[in-house]
């Protein structure tokens, strides 16, 4: 029997029945009367180029056209889509290098799909023959699709505020020595007996969220901005939109509509500068703006790609002795998320393995790609990639069992975290181990599978991650919460927390339901109002559950707090000496003596002055509780992932026949939404390791900008899979949870490559592992 | 541009309409019609969030499917799949097995979905997974949505 009510139980998620019936609204679903349509005007032939002429006089004449934009058009104040820079301290911002390097409609065009320009007409189909007719010239420049091309001295430069092209690098300031780690890494590297140094090269991966990005914008008759938008982030958007345009937060409404996935490509703004823009040209008119695939592709952010050279160093007996670190990142076009990625890759790394010393050390160069930004596990997968092949090469080199070193080597509790000085406080990663290893047959594959010919081989590796519950001390984490009660003792909770399918609402909602003693069906949950609702900064650094359910619950307590101090008036007892129990609060030990919750909320509404006594009853006022949350810490969740693989030596082919992942949970509010976040990020997993990149032509212009070319983990290429959730309640998460949602994307890739080693003995040093570079690993090491 | 004047049926309800010939059926279900239920995801029929059903049996992708050639069509959204209140069983059970996450794959997968057990009540895992190919979800990895569609035909055949 359960200790709690409704935390633990699998019941169904309160958006599944409007998502099952398509009632769902997500933004690009939205109609109003009169509404007209919004097209960006691309740059679909350069990476590269100066607009050097741009006459929008023919389009402003076709059929349906109500306004063309160009840059003239609109404000050209710099901005920064991503959001680290209100994320941090000022002081910090400006060591990091965080600038505002985009525009709406530029002149200089640095990545295909670039803004140009807008156009506004009555339908879609209108607004894109419109487009067709923008008269416009460029003069194309160089383009650089890696850091060596983009840091050459006589490269264009992006910016006059990055000279060299130079976007990033950790700063001395901050990190002695532009380094992340501890010790003296090159010194102790000498002590190392085995030292193993390779370079890894990690694609751009695409996050592919389904829902292409829609907007609706409407500039209202107070002089109010509206904006409809599945963004992740919807208090970031409204403080973003308030300082592009210049306008005080209460003239900006972001209403948040369904997110139809996000993966950190909603993270921070994407379309919502242009779709504001055009419908602050036509007031009272709403406007809306549908990104088309490949738009969403080429024109929003992905993932880091970039060499990783790796170096570590171990004793005999596998000691981990030092680790250095050097992250170099095609950044893409422009700033967005470069400090931030960039320095997490680094993190992901502190946070695992107890080396003697180690240094990370990161350069970002901006290059003519999309901009790179927030992708599922902000930077984990990358270092999974080096770090964990490297563990499972020195672990074939000295003859130990990967299960068993990370075992005794991994961090636990009381060791440092990703964020140097903080400790874990839980920690089930050996749990995880164990467990996995179990349930798929360590043991007896990793004997079985030695030593193999013939043409299918199989092989099983494993793989561990820490991740992290929200971003603090890194970044801003705070979330605010209002529970109102209703005179009928039935609860609106009223947040910005996101839900990007994750289940997070559900799980807010048990946090509440469970916290206040109250029927799931008492409680709504309301959300998507920016401004119903106060700050919270928005779906990422898997935050929603441990820093959102935070603020819910202490919300909630107190709201439980101003009920039992009413009690104790009422039932003349002291506070501490009250419980409750099926909404009726009463005095322990004497049951009888007992208030109904009813009773409280309705008596703090219709509160009268009794005519005989002259006199109230109760007290009076409308319970509100209110939680402003600023979390502790941001308990690191850990997880290890197994894989069994079979590669065929004569086509390079790999399969995935069969997956688990132990994850450390702390505790599942809602199981089934834990279990999907990792059969989720299990399937981008593998894509990562096997199949996805985005790739460019020697022009800069995408040659694989839809389902067809950049091929995903369909139904067929997933393997049997097991989830293990390993409940070792944290001390700070509410109720013990810790995130689930990014993390478990972070260590399948580094599983499937353990795997493709353990089958063939060679390492992937280029992913994704495709076919072709398998089968020239196979040639090169003349495996037969 | 050429028009045709066209009559589907969606859902039970004739639509005489005269549409472009270059309109897609789901410009028409979405734009026209304001039936935003049907999804889209690529435009180009890779992913499968516009499927809908044909006279009742065929599942189609209605962004590859010109709505002037759908003259005379009973077209059945995800919307037209309830029975006076009640969920079809395959939406049942992609609700009570958690096979949603974001949704906006699940319109067109729960129509595949319905298509695949009306072709064959009993499928295996395999040969679910063979049908759901030309359906993309990025959220869940599949699992639970083959739990559902398992679910769903063993529900549809107690009753």
């Amino acid at each position: 029997m359960s200790e709690f009510a409704v935390i633990g139980k699998r019941i169904p998620k309160i958006d599944a029945k409007a998502k099952v019936t398509g009632r769902a609204q997500y933004a690009a679903d939205l109609y109003f009367p009169g509404m007209l349509y919004g097209k960006i005007v691309r740059c679909m032939k350069y990476a590269h180029a100066k607009v050097t002429k741009l006459d929008l006089s023919e389009a402003a004449r076709m059929p349906g056209v109500v306004k063309v934009l160009g840059p003239k058009d609109v404000t050209q104040k710099g901005y920064n889509t991503g959001v680290l820079d209100i994320m941090v301290p000022e002081a910090a911002g400006k060591l990091l290098g965080d600038i505002e390097d985009q525009v709406l409609f530029t002149d200089h065009v640095k990545h295909q799909g670039d803004a140009i320009a807008g156009i506004i007409a009555r339908t879609e189909e209108q607004a894109e023959r419109a487009a067709e007719k923008i008269a416009v010239e460029y003069e194309p420049l160089p383009v650089y699709l890696t850091a060596e091309e983009s840091m050459q001295p006589d490269a264009v430069q992006f910016t006059p505020l990055k000279p060299g092209n130079f976007a990033f690098q950790l700063p001395a300031e901050m990190f002695p020595n532009n380094s992340y780690g501890w010790g003296d890494a090159e010194a102790e590297m000498k002590n190392a007996d085995l030292v193993i140094e390779n370079s890894f090269y990690t694609p751009k991966c695409k996050q592919c969220q389904m829902e292409p990005h829609a907007y609706v914008g409407y500039y209202d008759d107070q002089g109010r901005i509206n904006c409809w938008t599945s963004t992740q982030m919807p208090k970031c958007v409204h403080a973003k939109i308030a300082r592009l345009f210049e306008l005080p937060m209460s003239r900006v409404k972001i209403n948040q509509t369904t997110v139809g996935g996000g993966f950190g490509g909603r993270l921070g703004m994407i379309g919502e500068p242009e779709a504001c823009a055009m419908a602050m040209a036509v007031p009272g008119r709403h406007v809306k703006v549908e990104y088309l695939r490949e738009e969403d592709w080429i024109a929003s952010e992905s993932r880091h790609p970039g060499n990783y050279r790796m170096k570590m160093g171990f004793k005999n007996d596998g000691t981990p002795v030092s680790c250095q670190a050097n992250w170099t990142a095609n950044r893409g076009a422009y700033y967005t998320h470069a400090s931030g990625t960039n320095f997490t890759m680094g993190a992901w790394l502190v946070g695992m393995y107890k080396f003697g010393a180690l240094s990370y050390k990161a350069k970002a160069y901006y290059t003519n790609v999309a901009p790179c930004g927030a992708f599922r596990a902000y930077g984990n997968p990358q270092t999974n990639v080096a770090m964990e092949q490297t563990i499972d090469d020195m672990c074939a080199k000295l003859g130990l069992d990967p299960v068993e070193w990370r075992i005794k080597w991994a961090k636990g509790i009381g060791d440092d975290t990703w964020i140097l000085g903080f400790k874990y406080p839980s920690a089930a990663l050996v749990q995880c181990l164990q467990q996995g290893a179990e349930a798929i047959g360590w043991k007896e594959k990793r004997a079985k599978y030695a030593n193999q010919t013939g043409t299918k081989r199989r092989g099983i590796g494993v793989s561990v991650m820490n991740h992290t519950s929200g971003a603090f001390p890194m970044l801003l984490e705070h979330t605010t919460c209002t529970v109102k009660l209703n005179e009928d003792a039935t609860a609106e909770v009223i947040t910005s927390c996101s839900d990007l399918g994750t289940g997070a609402h559900t799980s807010l909602k048990q946090i509440a339901a469970e916290t206040l003693g109250f029927g799931l069906d008492e409680i709504h949950m309301l959300v998507g109002d920016s401004d119903a609702a106060g700050f919270d900064i928005g779906a990422h650094a898997s935050r929603t559950l441990y820093v959102g359910g935070g603020a819910v619950k202490a919300a909630c307590e107190d709201v439980k707090k101003q009920l039992f101090e009413r009690a104790a008036i009422q039932l003349e007892a002291n506070v501490d000496d009250l419980d409750m129990k099926d909404k009726k609060i009463f005095v322990k030990g004497s049951p009888d003596k007992s208030i109904d919750v009813k009773t409280i909320t309705s008596l703090g509404v219709y509160n009268f002055i009794d005519p005989a006594t002259g006199k109230t009853v109760g007290t009076p006022g409308q319970i509100q509780g209110y939680a402003s949350h600023f979390p502790p810490h941001h308990s690191p969740p850990l997880a290890a992932c197994f894989m069994e693989v079979e590669v065929d030596i004569e086509t390079g082919a790999v399969e995935t026949l069969e997956s688990i992942m132990a994850y450390d949970i702390g505790r599942a509010i809602h199981p089934p939404s834990c279990e999907g976040q990792n059969e989720g990020a299990v399937q981008q997993g593998i894509g990562h390791a096997l199949m996805e990149e985005i790739y460019y032509d020697k022009n800069g212009l995408c040659l694989n900008s839809n389902f067809t070319d950049y091929k995903m983990p369909g139904p067929c290429d997933m393997p049997k899979f097991k989830n293990i959730l390993v409940e070792e309640p944290d001390p700070f998460g509410p109720y013990g949870a810790k995130s689930a949602g990014e993390g478990a994307l972070a260590n399948p890739p580094g599983a499937v490559l353990n795997a493709i080693r353990n089958a063939i003995g060679v390492m992937s040093l280029d992913v994704p592992a495709t076919p072709e570079k398998i089968l020239k690993a196979i040639k090169e090491k003349g495996i037969k | 541009m050429k028009t045709r004047s066209i009559t589907i049926n969606v859902n039970g309800v004739a639509h005489s309409l005269n549409v472009a010939v270059n309109r897609t059926l789901l410009q028409v279900l979405r734009d026209d019609l304001k039936m935003p239920e049907t999804k889209y995801g690529c435009g180009t029929g890779e992913c499968g969030a516009c499927t809908v059903i044909l006279d009742g049996k065929k599942s189609i992708l209605s962004c590859l499917t010109l709505a002037a050639t759908m003259d005379g069509a009973n077209i059945t959204t995800v919307a037209g799949l309830e029975k006076d209140g009640k969920l079809n069983p395959v939406q049942e059970a992609f609700v009570s097995e958690h096979a949603i996450q974001c949704g906006y794959c699940t319109p067109g997968m729960v129509m595949k979905s319905v298509t695949i057990l009306a072709k064959n009540p009993k499928p295996t895992e395999e040969e679910i997974r063979r049908e759901l190919e030309g359906n993309i979800c990025r959220c869940t990895g599949y699992v639970k949505i083959v739990e559902a569609i398992q679910k769903a035909s063993e529900v549809m055949a107690s009753t």
